[in-house]
């Protein structure tokens, strides 16, 4: 239990809290209260203390700090008493005894006595005599550090006269007129980064196009392995064209592409209800060519869960017409065309964002007709 | 301070308290505080302490230390004076405690000096630990 050893663990504790403390974030007076966590740790150590909790230090420099405050503030509120700005050791004095008052010292009693013989004073020369002088382990510099402020020049100090009357001549100057103009020579250099910048942008977007609508062709051609689906060294060409332009694609023989009944599971429709854009896919996989250009133009072109809104009301029962009105960003009114067949209708909502109570029922319903009906749902297609 | 009495015993007396004064704020120049000067400056300045001259800070912070050390030592005191938890086999050699400075001890400490350090003793992870099963099914 040498003095030493507890030194050495002593400061190895206290590097390790530092190198702990760095990461945390830094507050106004982190600075401050640092140091007088090591100073208190340090007093500590050199009465015999060899470790500490954590909690206790962070105590016991809160209470030195605040102490040292107090002393501040009851010495600058006597030297005020006094009429006086600036303290002197009077004030420290009769601070030190405030404080010292709970405690207690020698001659508290005597209200009369003289502050140079007060007991505080006593207490103190005592303590300096006998205590060991450790000073700080680190070398402080003066803080805070006051950052020099490099003020503006005002008119009348540039010697230069404001340009309207009514600017007086002490406001500082406006800003050189070469900070906010454009100039021409980069005008250039900008429109071409620009031009650039969309190139690249245009690129990402037919990427993202194209791998949706792969993914989308993959499922349309688990069914048939017909013209739309090309052989790998056109497919890129021919899917590019096929994307960008319907028409352009290579025509479906007759019964090139079984469609298979568009009776889409009730379960599917109710379970991707809300994903919005990635449930479109899903509906587009059974419907080949009704889609409309503008659908799949502005659809592709964002690439991941976008705003599209599209309310379509597909009658689920028998091959019927089907017609959507897709509308961009905004809600748009979907018109019904009735069916041809007189089965019951049954219109569901893909994209429910402003479902009502009532069409929710309804779904339900669904769900509960479709597990008695004679065509299942096919799972298979998905 | 300087009194100019008649009287030769209380003026002496009161010159030698003056002069004790005078020597001992000179003599905290030589002797060098834990608590650095800087710290010490901050903190007065926050406070609206103003004063240019350096032996009055080195007081404060020798005051300071002197607080600081007298409550440490209490909390040693409490630390020692309490028995040691761990039961060493062998008898004869003292048993070595080790001198941790624990929030309950510098509590007992900080309360002589009119501080109210109460600390948590623990922390439960949810409104029902510890309590009895019985109760914990209501």
């Amino acid at each position: 239990m040498s003095h030493g050893e507890g030194k050495d663990k002593f400061l190895s504790e206290k590097e390790n809290l530092q190198s702990m403390r760095k990461k945390k974030k830094l507050g106004k007076d982190e600075f401050a209260q640092a140091i007088s966590r090591n100073m208190v740790a340090q007093v500590c150590e050199s009465l015999g203390f060899q470790s500490f909790q954590q909690s206790a230090l962070d105590n016991l420099a809160d209470v030195a700090v605040r102490y040292i405050q107090e002393i501040g503030k009851t010495a600058s509120s006597y030297a005020n008493l006094a009429n006086r700005a600036q303290c002197n050791v009077f004030d420290v004095i009769q601070g030190l005894e405030h404080l010292g008052s709970v405690q207690g010292f020698s001659g508290a009693s005597d209200f009369r006595h003289c502050l140079t013989r007060s007991g505080v004073v006593k207490d103190i020369i005592r303590f300096v005599s006998q205590a060991d002088e450790t000073p700080f382990v680190y070398p402080i510099p003066a803080f805070p550090v006051v950052r020099e402020r490099v003020l503006d020049l005002s008119f009348s100090q540039a010697q230069e006269t404001p340009p309207d009357k009514h600017i007086p001549g002490w406001l500082p100057k406006f800003p050189d007129p070469v900070t906010y103009a454009e100039l021409s020579s980069s005008n250039e250099k900008d429109s071409e980064t620009e031009a650039v910048k969309i190139q690249q942008v245009e690129q990402q977007n037919r990427r993202a196009e194209r791998s949706l609508l792969n993914w989308q062709q993959k499922l349309m051609c688990n069914e048939s392995e017909t013209g739309a689906v090309v052989e790998q060294g056109d497919a890129a060409k021919a899917q590019r064209a096929a994307e960008n332009n319907p028409f352009l694609a290579t025509p479906l023989q007759s019964r090139e592409n079984e469609v298979s009944l568009p009776c889409l599971p009730a379960r599917l429709i109710h379970e991707s209800l809300g994903y919005g854009y990635h449930q479109s896919h899903e509906v587009m996989e059974n419907h080949v060519q009704i889609m409309k250009p503008s659908l799949q133009a502005s659809g592709a072109a964002r690439s991941g869960p976008c705003e599209l809104e599209e309310r379509r009301k597909i009658p689920l029962i028998g091959r019927a017409n089907l017609q959507f009105k897709v509308g961009n960003f905004k809600k748009s009114l979907s018109t019904v065309t009735k069916p041809q067949n007189n089965g019951t209708e049954r219109t569901s909502y893909w994209f429910g964002d402003d479902r009502d109570e009532a069409d929710e029922k309804n779904d339900r319903a669904e769900k509960i007709l479709w597990e008695n009906t004679e065509y299942p749902p096919e799972v298979s297609n998905v | 301070m300087n009194g100019q009495t008649s009287h030769q015993q209380p003026k002496d007396g009161r010159h030698d308290d003056d002069t004790a004064l005078t020597e001992f704020l000179a003599s905290l120049m030589d002797f060098t505080p834990t608590i650095p000067d800087e710290l010490v400056e901050h903190y007065l300045a926050k406070s609206g302490f103003q004063c240019p001259d350096t032996r009055l800070t080195r007081l404060v912070a020798v005051a300071t230390q002197k607080f600081i050390a007298d409550v440490a030592t209490d909390a040693l005191q409490q630390c020692k004076a309490r028995p040691a938890v761990i039961k060493d086999k062998r008898d004869k050699q003292q048993k070595e405690k080790r001198l941790i400075l624990t929030m309950e001890d510098l509590s007992k400490a900080l309360r002589e000096y009119g501080v109210n350090v109460k600390h948590q003793e623990y922390f439960a992870d949810t409104p029902s630990a510890g309590l009895d099963p019985a109760s914990r099914d209501e």
